[in-house]
């Protein structure tokens, strides 16, 4: 494999990621109404009025998600060769893999799955479609602390890196991003304010901060397969 | 003539103490603070009187107490990176040391404080203030935890001299500066304005 082979093929990855990205906004937000989330204080009626109000939206949405959520892994692969790359043991990216592949499943995939039904059904008795909505709504939101080890992992490979991977202040700034997904776990107790699933504290600051966030480590991540291109290893074979 | 009057009045660049990349950190989470301290006063302008009443519950003394040993705490840090600057190292570790102390003396009276409201009945779920009032305490613990690990990595430079490198102490003391000049905030906002 030739060096300028390998980089169109990391390339056309990051292009994944991004399309990934730019499907999960326009589902989450436009189709399915997802984001922000809906009220964590609706009775079963009003559930129900929810599931019918976004029934279109969701099917179409989440049936995007169903066949193309799976592009998420591509993020995944390339944070995890980022970490590959840096002077650290490989154990470090192993463990993001790991954490972050097992984590998708409370964390995003979950919710698609019990909205999905809630939205299949809505024959059923509108306490089982508040249960689904519920439960949607809580394994998304009350989660997020299932990301957290695994952004201290990299944060921590890569402030102790000195193969120059990615800039030191992006350590930092995961960090930052794994203090925010913490508060967001008052969401299983609170039903209104700022720190149910859709507060001020709890979804909208989060949100912000996870936003940029990803802006950020998309672009560094192509900044790191335009400088760095393949593993010497890789463009050897 | 003329270059020598250019050269006279240009400034040396001030250097930032520590690697600059620590600076994001203190900016980006200066931001995150300012925005659960725009929801604390949103929600306090909403409800001045109950939030008042609630407020008294807090023990203003221990929380100048609480202030007093964590800028003691910064004061020791600052001696800690002044020590090092001057090659002597076994006081800057043992300024550390004094740091860490005080860090855990501040949890020790954090841990008292929050023991003294729960046992009164006045918990996470006990109103928006009491809400407010452990939501930003315990985060700000959870920075002061860090800021431990912190400390260990800045005493494991000083300890071992192939490792010392100035710029990790400094910016080791960035990072706890920083745990401080949050808590100040947080005293000013959840204590003293009333």
């Amino acid at each position: 494999m030739t060096r300028d082979t390998s980089k169109r093929e990391l390339r056309l990855t990051w292009y994944a990621t991004v399309a990934f990205y730019q499907m999960y906004a326009v589902v989450f937000f436009l189709f399915t109404h997802i984001q922000p989330p809906g009220q964590p204080w609706y009775d079963p009626r009003e559930v129900s009025q929810w599931f019918a109000r976004h029934h279109g939206g969701l099917l179409f949405g989440l049936a995007l998600i169903f066949a193309l959520g799976g592009l998420s892994a591509t993020s995944i692969g390339l944070i995890t060769y980022s970490i590959r790359r840096m002077s650290v043991s490989r154990a470090f990216a192993y463990s993001y893999l790991i954490l972050y592949s097992v984590s998708a499943v409370p964390g995003f995939m979950f919710i698609c799955v019990a909205l999905t039904a809630g939205a299949m059904r809505p024959d059923r008795d509108p306490k089982l479609q508040q249960w689904l909505y519920d439960l949607g709504f809580l394994s998304f939101a009350g989660t997020m602390g299932v990301f957290l080890i695994g952004s201290l992992v990299w944060m921590t490979a890569i402030l102790l890196d000195t193969n120059g991977v990615f800039p030191k202040w992006f350590g930092y700034l995961n960090l930052c991003n794994a203090l925010t997904e913490v508060v967001v776990a008052p969401s299983w107790i609170f039903q209104r304010g700022m720190f149910a699933w859709n507060g001020l504290i709890s979804w909208w600051v989060d949100v912000v901060v996870f936003g940029l966030y990803t802006g950020v480590f998309i672009l560094l991540l192509k900044r790191m397969i335009d400088r760095d291109g393949p593993l010497p290893a890789e463009a050897a074979a | 003539m003329t270059t020598v009057r250019r050269q006279a009045t240009r400034r040396t660049p001030e250097r930032i103490p520590g690697q600059g990349d620590m600076w994001v950190l203190v900016f980006f989470e200066s931001l995150v603070f300012t925005s659960y301290f725009g929801v604390y006063l949103y929600y306090r302008g909403r409800h001045e009187a109950a939030f008042l009443e609630a407020q008294s519950h807090l023990d203003l003394g221990l929380g100048v107490l609480d202030t007093i040993v964590l800028l003691t705490s910064s004061w020791s840090i600052a001696r800690c990176v002044q020590n090092a600057r001057r090659d002597r190292h076994r006081a800057a570790l043992r300024d550390a040391c004094l740091t860490a102390a005080l860090g855990v003396g501040f949890l020790g009276l954090k841990i008292t404080e929050w023991t003294a409201q729960i046992s009164a009945g006045r918990t996470f779920t006990s109103g928006d203030f009491f809400q407010h009032y452990f939501f930003l305490t315990i985060i700000h613990a959870v920075h002061l935890l860090i800021g431990f690990v912190v400390l260990g990595v800045l005493a494991h430079q000083l300890a071992d001299p192939r490792r010392r490198s100035q710029k990790i102490v400094e910016t080791c003391a960035t990072y706890w500066h920083t745990v401080d000049f949050l808590w100040v905030l947080i005293f000013a906002l959840l204590y003293v304005v009333r």
